[in-house]
């Protein structure tokens, strides 16, 4: 049974097209993917299904829904069809969610108001049950895991009766844990009826499967069934986009032995009385990563700021007297956040260069080295993409001769080929000069391909 | 032409008109012909004259130097001492900082008028007394915005990665908070000038500010008050100065960029 046909979707700001017009099918209990990086247009293309372009953007094409007509361009008209024959499942369920309300209420309300449906208390119970949340109805989100609450917010969004569910991102942001809940959820939406996913996450759509369309630029340059797509891709974006899954990347080869550089013995991180995760210990040597991995908020970053100096500890961490002092650096997750917002790359750069008399030759090489073109150095942060703004941050860092980096999540907010090749350059790199990398990150897959010893923390 | 030009434009002539007209007046302000109370504008005295004959010309400019020069010392003195005191706050947290927001309370608690009627008691002139008085209380205000503002920067990565990078506090100062709560303390600049110049211009009409024959603009409001019927425009030339005074510090202190 077909449930809804985009044809020539495109979407406009004025005179310029930003999305190229793209048909597509869903049908019961299918999955449609669409796959690509931010910029590339699919979101545009799932906002113009929708009708929820934002102001100064228009839509154009035409879109049926079992049966009815709708036209992109007017999309006041598409109205009628949010929570009753799409639902929207929400990126942020902490966000989606009332604070105020509890669990079934939630979920209740929406099969009274929106579905005009008899016994909606009923209702919402058999929903609650279904997902496993039989716990969670009478709870208020703020006691709910994030997975719960994620499964709850998809109760509630699918409770007007929507054969239709699209998802934005899924799985942005979230580890590989509450991927697989949102996985399992998703499949769970296809038992009665379409799915339209939008995502950059490989594993995500492999786990789909369907149909898969790669966009690049506004337009679509791959589409076909998910195994062939993901087995045997034909477009070079598409094969770049796949050798940039972390799974699929080669092997670390091991350094030679150096000497250590950080020892730890049985550290740990309080924060406000509370300590943060059971003590640890390890030995790294120059040249060498270790990957730390953990659920979020079990003090990856503050393991990594007390190696830096930054935070007490308790325990014992012994550094090389012998490393220089400004030798242990650090990258962020948030690459603009790292930088003053209100001057220019260049100028914060000088001013490093004239405090420490840093050879001004230096700089060129490396732009250079990291693929970064010197007209950069001439913009505010805000106006630099995320990957070359984590090579500038590293080219900072390099600027100081480090013997230690401590890279905390650096690549998270960026696309795959992005994070990728600001990974593939960071190791590089690290082996030219031996300097020892703690890598934090919560994509396991990516941790087992760069580091050369894992640590997992557990919560205390 | 945005509503901020207009008040720079407004507040520009009256700096001007305060300093230049004291060269152009061959009276001064004190220089009594009863003969000419209350009469209309002539060549010595451009702007008319006042209930003891005195040139208003000269007494507006004179009213305008001292309420300028008092209202901006004040702030100046609170902005400096605001700032340092909330980024100093800001920076070391702890009991320094829970020490300062206190004191900073507290002296919110106290009505600003009153301040500068204690520091008339502690100070010889009144004028020290209005400069210090307000300053003692402005300083809460920038002291409060700094805090605050400069409390979630400080936490920002970038003062994390200065400090890596061997960045002292100067230059997290300068390159990271200044340039964020420089715009929103130019706000805060306006009102607190404006405010300064109404609380003289109050304290002044009420009779406890400036002495007479010092001339100010409150004190010429309700000296020139009994005379309204006789000479309405002579009434009308303080009262209009201070509100476009303070028009045009409103104005720049509304700028929105």
């Amino acid at each position: 049974m077909t449930l809804l046909v985009a044809k020539d979707i495109s979407v406009h700001a004025g005179s310029d097209r930003l999305v190229d017009p793209v048909s597509l099918t869903l049908e019961m209990g299918k999955a449609v993917t669409v796959l690509g990086e931010s910029g590339s247009g699919k979101s545009l293309l799932a906002q113009a299904i929708l009708g929820t372009l934002p102001k100064g953007l228009d839509g154009s094409g035409t879109l049926t829904v079992g049966g009815d007509t709708f036209d992109p361009a007017r999309p006041q008209g598409n109205r009628v069809l949010w929570g009753r024959r799409i639902a929207v499942l929400p990126q942020e369920p902490w966000l989606a969610l009332d604070p105020l309300m509890r669990g079934q209420q939630q979920v209740a309300e929406v099969h009274d108001l929106v579905a005009a449906a008899s016994e909606p208390a009923v209702r919402a119970k058999a929903d609650l049950t279904a997902l496993g949340l039989e716990a969670a109805g009478d709870k208020f989100p703020w006691q709910l895991s994030g997975g719960m609450a994620q499964r709850l917010a998809f109760a509630a969004a699918r409770a007007g009766g929507a054969a239709i569910t699209v998802a934005d991102e899924p799985t942005k942001g979230l580890d590989a844990d509450r991927r697989d809940d949102v996985l399992a959820l998703l499949r769970k939406g296809l038992e009665g009826g379409g799915l339209l996913t939008i995502t950059h996450d490989l594993t995500l759509a492999k786990g789909l499967g369907g149909e898969i369309l790669v966009m690049q630029g506004g337009t679509v340059v791959e589409r076909g069934p998910a195994a062939r797509i993901l087995t045997a891709p034909q477009h070079p974006y598409t094969r770049a986009l796949i050798a940039a899954d972390p799974a699929n990347w080669p092997r670390r080869v091991p350094p030679s032995v150096q000497p250590v550089l950080v020892r730890a013995t049985d550290v740990t991180v309080s924060r406000a009385g509370r300590t943060l995760f059971r003590p640890v210990g390890f030995s790294l040597s120059r040249g060498q990563t270790l990957g730390i991995f953990g659920p979020s908020g079990c003090g990856k970053s503050s393991l990594g700021n007390a190696i830096l100096g930054l935070l007490p500890y308790e325990g014992t961490l012994w550094r090389d007297p012998g490393a220089p002092k400004l030798g242990f650096q650090k990258l962020w997750q948030d690459p603009p956040a790292a930088f003053p917002a209100r001057i220019t790359l260049g100028q914060g750069l000088d001013d490093l260069i004239a405090l420490h008399r840093i050879d001004r030759k230096r700089v060129a090489p490396l732009l250079d080295r990291l693929k970064l073109s010197p007209s950069l150095l001439t913009r505010l942060p805000s106006g630099v993409s995320g990957g070359e703004l984590q090579r500038i941050a590293l080219l900072r860092a390099l600027l100081l001769d480090p013997v230690f980096l401590f890279a905390d999540e650096p690549t998270s907010r960026l696309d795959p080929v992005t994070q990728a090749e600001t990974v593939r350059l960071m190791t590089e790199i690290a082996a030219e000069r031996d300097m020892a990398i703690v890598f934090v990150s919560h994509d396991r897959a990516l941790l087992h391909s760069v580091s050369d010893q894992m640590l997992e923390l557990s919560a205390q | 032409m945005t509503a901020a030009h207009i008040g720079w434009s407004v507040l520009a002539a009256l700096i001007l008109f305060a300093l230049m007209g004291p060269l152009f007046d061959p009276v001064g302000p004190f220089k009594q012909s009863l003969m000419k109370a209350l009469s209309g504008a002539d060549a010595a005295a451009p702007f008319g004259y006042d209930h003891l004959g005195r040139s208003m010309f000269s007494r507006l400019a004179h009213a305008l130097r001292l309420s300028l020069l008092l209202a901006f010392a004040a702030t100046a003195t609170a902005a400096v001492i605001g700032i340092g005191l909330g980024a100093l706050a800001s920076w070391r947290g702890g009991w320094l900082d829970r020490g300062l927001a206190l004191v900073a309370d507290s002296v919110l608690a106290l009505p600003a008028l009153l301040m500068v009627l204690m520091m008339g008691v502690i100070l010889p002139s009144t004028a020290l007394a209005f400069w210090a008085g307000l300053a003692a209380v402005q300083w809460v205000e920038f002291f409060r915005l700094t805090r605050n503002a400069a409390r979630s920067h400080l936490a920002s990565p970038a003062v994390e990665a200065a400090t890596l990078q061997g960045f002292g506090p100067v230059w997290i100062f300068r390159r990271i908070l200044w340039p964020e709560i420089g715009p929103m303390l130019r706000t805060a600049s306006a009102f607190g000038v404006g405010n300064a110049i109404a609380a003289i211009a109050a304290l002044g009409f009420v009779s406890v500010g400036m002495r007479a024959p010092t001339p100010e603009l409150g004190l010429m409001m309700v000296e020139l008050l009994p005379s309204w019927r006789e000479a309405p425009f002579a009434l009308m030339q303080p009262v209009l100065a201070c509100f476009a005074l303070l028009l045009a510090l409103n104005l720049i202190a509304g700028d929105r960029r």
